[in-house]
């Protein structure tokens, strides 16, 4: 075989970074649509930002120690070396280096996206509290607009309804049909019913596992109208694939409407052959 | 006993399949080196394409019942005979349609396009038509002949519905009616909570109709082998008498009543009058004292605390058909049975559970409409009884339930999951809560 070897693992890191080139231009074929969802989130562009700065950087040293592989494959290989093979006990400089400098990639990378994640994960968006004010200590948290359930294998939502409660009377009820105002802070109590499922808005870089028992919050601000994807992103059972939802954003004056009708069908109450339902 | 019927060869003519593949592979492994792996490793993934077309199974179960109601085995031959008649009248699962008879209105209630839209294997044909959304979406609960047990039915609490009775729970219309296209559509857009059922809300109108079509048609069939086994078991097969497989039985007699009873579904809705304007609080207080009074007499199966904890014994009426006769008083003998049964394509009895009232889960839909239907009308298949009402004008001590009473009984129940007992905990503040 010769040197077909080292060409063959030359065409790992080439078909990798190509494979990259072609879905971030992502309005070429072949790959078209492989790289992100559009991001209609306000702090989307975080997320987008850290996922690209890890790309890079693991890209990099993907790069740098395929190569590495390549030259020695290709410098050692057998039939064009007669030299009998020389043992060693290695370098202790060297293997001083390749463990620290990891190291300490690593905790700058945990360091740097500790802000993101406490935006994404502790800082709920707050209400001012008496005092009228925000950032003061009587804020409240800012109550949730639906609560979302998930279930082998459906998004059951329950909506507060009239009085901003999730769990009383006026409880409007869809299932896999997520509609959110725009613009605003939207926060979202998840919940599941039997196994562990994962709440995803690929759109709004919003995804949560839901733990059964748990009761957990997440929220997000959409900045554009339309319609996107809730998926199941936890294998959840057989119908894991199905486990799709629609999630809509709508300014608040369609919002309130389209709430206010789900509410009259909830409540329907007559039949008449000449009506129907 | 009734044989197993031929479809359960399948297995050993895939392992030929399998067998031939494997030895096509050594032929070509022979010249060695990089390019033979590549080869050998698209062999391996084409070797697994081969299937055998997918078949109905008969229903063995009530073959086995009409044996024991006559007290005489039928014979494979009598078994044939019913499954070519069916097969005659409704095709394949990979070619379905219905005999159009004559006058019978059926292209109404079934379009044979739609039917060929949900039916055979999931994919696209040459002309990119897409096909097999049954397949896709329903088949491992209901199983390929809507029997309620595909592969994943056994895990499943409660079971899938099987469709050939033609008894679906949740309605508009009467118990004993059949349901009526929106009914159905409804099912299937809004899911059945409380239980595996999900919501198709998201695939598209066209493709809802078309599964809508293939229930009706496998719960059809279902009920045409039903009264075709009825009917040959009655026959005296060792006198040489057959099955009358003519026109004018097949699809006069048998299929034109299942179809009648489809067709009439849409004249006999419930109606249901608008709720009085009666104070929420006085007519939840009235709807509690019927719930506990004898007429309604709710008490019974859903408990005095309203938990579904009355009555727990019992059976739907899909279980009870084939759990009455495997009744034994010895738990050996009964074991053997039930084993029998499941042996037959059956599930393991389970009782039925009444609601529990105080969850808030409604699987039959959550409107004031659908409450007053599921007591009006009852639930098909299950313990749960239609109201007696009282006939207009009649007096007021004549025993029954007004619409006002109805409503009265929707109020209170609507009213029980905000019940303090229904929520005994306040729910535990998180950390995470107040951040």
């Amino acid at each position: 075989m010769g040197r077909f070897w080292s060409i063959l693992f030359l065409a790992v890191p080439v078909l990798g970074v190509g494979c990259f080139v072609c879905a971030a231009m992502s309005r070429s074929w072949p790959l078209y649509n492989h790289w992100f969802p559009r991001d209609i989130s306000e702090h989307g562009h975080v997320i987008d930002d850290l996922f690209t700065f890890i790309l890079l950087l693991t890209g990099l040293i993907f790069v740098a120690t395929s190569l590495t592989l390549v030259y020695f494959l290709w410098k050692y290989d057998a039939r064009q070396n007669a030299e009998p093979v020389k043992y060693t006990h290695g370098s202790h400089v060297l293997e001083v280096v390749w463990s620290i400098l990891p190291a300490a990639t690593l905790l700058f990378i945990a360091i740097y996206q500790m802000d993101a994640w406490a935006a994404a994960k502790m800082r709920r968006p707050m209400l001012p509290g008496p005092d009228g004010r925000l950032e003061t200590e009587d804020d409240i948290a800012r109550p949730p607009l639906a609560a979302v359930t998930g279930r082998q294998f459906e998004w059951r939502i329950a909506y507060a309804g009239a009085d901003g409660v999730v769990g009383t009377r006026d409880d409007i009820f869809t299932v896999n049909d997520l509609h959110v105002p725009l613009g605003e802070e939207i926060v979202l109590e998840i919940l599941s019913e039997d196994v562990l499922h994962s709440l995803f808005l690929p759109n709004v870089r919003l995804k949560q596992d839901l733990v059964p028992g748990m009761r957990q919050y997440v929220w997000f601000r959409p900045l554009e109208t339309g319609t996107y994807d809730i998926v199941c992103a936890e294998l959840c059972g057989w119908g894991h694939y199905k486990m799709k939802g629609r999630l809509t954003v709508l300014p608040r004056d369609q919002f309130d409407r389209w709430l206010a009708q789900k509410w009259a069908e909830q409540e329907l109450s007559t039949y008449t052959a000449e009506r129907g339902e | 006993m009734v044989g197993r019927p031929a479809e359960f060869g399948g297995e050993a003519r895939g392992r030929e399949a399998r067998q031939r593949a494997v030895k096509g592979m050594t032929l070509i492994q022979t010249p060695g080196g990089p390019r033979s792996i590549l080869v050998l490793a698209l062999l391996a993934l084409g070797a697994g394409c081969e299937a055998d077309p997918a078949r109905f199974r008969s229903n063995l179960m009530f073959a086995r019942k009409q044996e024991e109601t006559v007290g005489e085995k039928l014979s494979p031959r009598q078994l044939q005979d019913v499954a070519d008649a069916l097969a005659a009248l409704f095709g394949t699962p990979d070619d379905p349609y219905v005999i159009p008879g004559g006058g019978l209105g059926l292209d109404a209630l079934l379009d044979a396009r739609r039917l060929k839209f949900a039916a055979g294997p999931v994919g696209r044909d040459q002309s990119a038509e897409a096909g097999g959304l049954y397949r896709q979406h329903c088949v491992h609960c209901h199983g390929v002949t809507g029997d309620g047990a595909g592969p994943t039915a056994a895990f499943l609490n409660p079971y899938p519905r099987d469709f050939r009775r033609g008894i679906f729970k949740f309605k508009s219309t009467p118990k004993g009616s059949r349901p009526t296209r929106q009914d159905l559509h409804r099912t299937l857009v809004e899911g059945i909570p409380g239980t595996a059922m999900p919501s198709f809300r998201l695939l598209p109108e066209g493709e809802l109709e078309a599964l809508i079509d293939y229930v009706i048609y496998l719960s059809m069939r279902g009920e045409v082998e039903r009264a075709l086994l009825e009917e040959t078991a009655d026959l005296d097969a060792e006198g040489g008498e057959r099955l009358d497989t003519s026109p004018e039985n097949l699809i006069e007699e048998k299929l034109a009543s299942v179809v009648r009873r489809w067709q009439a579904a849409d004249g006999q809705v419930t109606p249901v009058p608008p709720p009085p304007t009666l104070d929420p609080v006085a007519a939840a207080a009235r709807g509690r004292e019927l719930f506990f009074g004898s007429i309604a007499n709710c008490v019974k199966c859903h408990g005095e605390l309203q938990l579904g904890d009355g009555q727990v014994d019992d059976y739907d009426d899909w279980t009870k058909e084939f759990y009455d006769w495997a009744k034994a008083p010895d738990a050996a003998v009964r074991r053997a049975k039930v084993d029998e049964l499941v042996a037959l394509g059956g599930l393991s009895p389970r009782t039925i559970r009444p609601r529990n009232l105080r969850t808030g889960v409604y699987r039959g839909g959550r409107r004031p409409l659908d409450l007053y239907w599921r007591i009006h009308d009852g639930i098909d298949g299950t313990p749960m009884p239609g109201s007696l009402m009282k006939p207009e004008g009649a007096p007021l001590e004549a025993k029954g339930l007004t619409p006002e009473d109805i409503w009265s009984l929707v109020e209170y129940v609507r009213s029980l999951p905000y019940d303090a007992l229904s929520r005994p905990h306040a729910p535990p503040a998180y950390g995470r809560d107040r951040m």
